[in-house]
């Protein structure tokens, strides 16, 4: 029973919970298995076990060897890492970069830092509907280009771009190419083994695992340099002491992800219809993102002539996002909704619906109802602009 | 350390507005700045505001403001709005510094209130 009372959460794009499943394997690792799997001694042998153990149930998740599998502290890591490290271990091959202008910030940043030592970005624009049109894409290339950096799925719009053709592209100009998994590993199936990715980000606490590990997908024989130095762990590319129950969390995570991603996928998009279904004829009322093909956990929603902020306070209990979890407490537009076209008013005014696992059909009743009756309020107190 | 962007007065104004709304037959002030528009409108007898109301386009703080200045002037003399400084209403809704120009626009609004007000009023 969902009453006026309780919080909604309908923000499973910024996180989502931890599945009972992950939280009691790795209350047992953490009883049993907390040693140093760096340590000779048997008992660090245990711990490294647990390590392999969830190398094998992601490389399930992904259909990869367990060995193409670094460990981090989540996705922003690994896309520094993968970004940094590739574009400066292929220096020599140029200096252009190419990636997108709806990047999450843990990638764009990272771009933002080669800019400054001397690297070119392309910025790429989508077009209206968030995809990168694959001729687009490969009319950026250059001789020089060595590495592009593409968001699987976007973080804000649901928006899927299409990572086999894009993959092909750089296979066939030899350049490295990176995707951000963030928001579909754990989420929709990704198949490594056909895709022609050489690296890709996930992390632990968008699919049900814990927050502050994730993993960096390195493809056999892709060259990058590490960013971090000391202790020589994973084949030095990046030490430190691994996190046991984390990565033992990150492994039941996968585990479970690959057991429910299409029912995940059915009853996600059972929901967002019902969401879009319950909203879409409020007046003035764009979507942002795909009609069609999108990830179904994923719906940006924005509405003529209201306030954002207003318009979240509004809704409370309703537990949404005015933009990336990330940068939610600026004032600016979304970067991202803005490449699609949209005028700061309307980037401003969009709300991020994102469901998950847990999500149910009352709630996204409530949030129906919330949604209409916010923007009812909000225009019922505005007074007619003066010309 | 996070903390809510909104005070508990901002919460309870701009959940019930109890001043927003028209005033038929009454004076009224607007201003458009900012991305922001306000309009107040006043019914006066006797020299005394003797209703309020408010409408809003805006964040917030805007809105809990805005009712703030009707529940503070309705009652008051017309000559109080001319005191009327935007200080005291930034301290008790705790607005951001970076929200003044949003909160100066409802200073212009009571100001061209008053200046309705005493147009109707001079002959």
């Amino acid at each position: 029973m969902v009453t006026n009372a309780d919080p909604v959460y309908l923000d499973y794009a910024a996180t989502t919970p931890l599945d009972p499943r992950v939280a009691e394997r790795m209350r047992a690792v953490q009883s049993s298995a907390y040693f140093n799997p760096a340590s000779n001694h048997f008992a660090g042998r245990l711990s490294a076990t647990v390590v392999d153990e969830a190398a094998v149930q992601l490389a399930a998740l992904l259909n990869v060897d367990p060995t193409s599998l670094l460990w981090t502290s989540g996705a922003t890591e690994s896309n520094n890492l993968a970004i940094l490290g590739g574009a400066k271990q292929r220096e020599h091959r140029g200096k252009h970069l190419v990636t997108m202008r709806t990047e999450h910030k843990a990638v764009v940043d990272v771009f933002r830092a080669l800019e400054k030592q001397g690297f070119e970005i392309a910025w790429l624009a989508p077009d209206a509907d968030g995809r990168l049109p694959l001729e687009r894409f490969e009319a950026a290339l250059r001789d020089d280009t060595q590495l592009a950096s593409i968001l699987h799925i976007n973080n804000e719009t649901g928006v899927v771009q299409d990572i086999e053709g894009l993959g092909a592209i750089c296979r066939s100009h030899d350049v490295l190419f990176h995707v951000d998994g963030a928001q579909s590993a754990g989420k929709v199936p990704v198949d490594l083994a056909h895709l022609p990715v050489d690296l890709m980000s996930l992390t632990a606490h968008k699919f049900y695992g814990p927050k502050g590990v994730g993993a960096l997908f390195v493809a056999d024989g892709t060259p990058i340099a590490p960013q971090m130095f000391g202790g020589g762990q994973q084949r030095r590319l990046r030490p430190g002491t691994l996190p046991v129950d984390l990565i033992a969390g990150l492994g039941e995570a996968a585990s479970v992800a690959s057991s429910c991603i299409d029912k995940d996928l059915l009853h996600l998009a059972a929901l967002r219809d019902q969401l879009w279904k319950g909203i879409r004829d409020v007046e003035g009322l764009q979507r942002n993102g795909q009609d069609r093909g999108g990830y179904p956990g994923i719906l940006n929603v924005g509405v003529q002539d209201v306030e954002g902020e207003s318009l979240l306070l509004a809704l409370e209990p309703l537990c949404v996002a005015t933009g990336s979890a990330c940068n939610s407490r600026s004032q600016e537009p979304s970067s991202v909704l803005r490449a699609l076209g949209r005028s700061d008013l309307e980037a401003q005014s969009a709300i991020r619906f994102s469901l998950g696992r847990q999500t149910t059909s009352a709630e996204i009743e409530l949030a129906v109802s919330a949604y209409r009756n916010a923007v009812k309020k909000l225009r019922d107190l505005a007074p007619e602009r003066v010309r | 350390m996070t903390t809510d962007p909104f005070n508990t007065t901002v919460r309870e104004y701009f959940a019930n507005p109890s001043h927003c709304g028209e005033v038929a037959g009454g004076v009224a002030g607007y201003f458009e700045d900012h991305g922001m528009r306000i309009r107040l409108a006043a019914e006066v007898r006797d020299g005394t505001i003797a209703r309020l109301r408010f409408q809003a386009w805006g964040c917030p703080h805007v809105i809990a403001a805005a009712e703030a200045v009707c529940r503070r002037f309705e009652g008051q003399p017309v000559s109080a709005l001319e005191q009327f400084k935007t200080g005291q209403i930034m301290e008790d809704l705790a607005v951001p510094v970076e929200k003044t120009g949003r909160i100066l626009v409802l200073e212009d609004t009571v100001r061209s209130l008053g200046r309705a007000i005493e147009n109707l009023t001079t002959p």
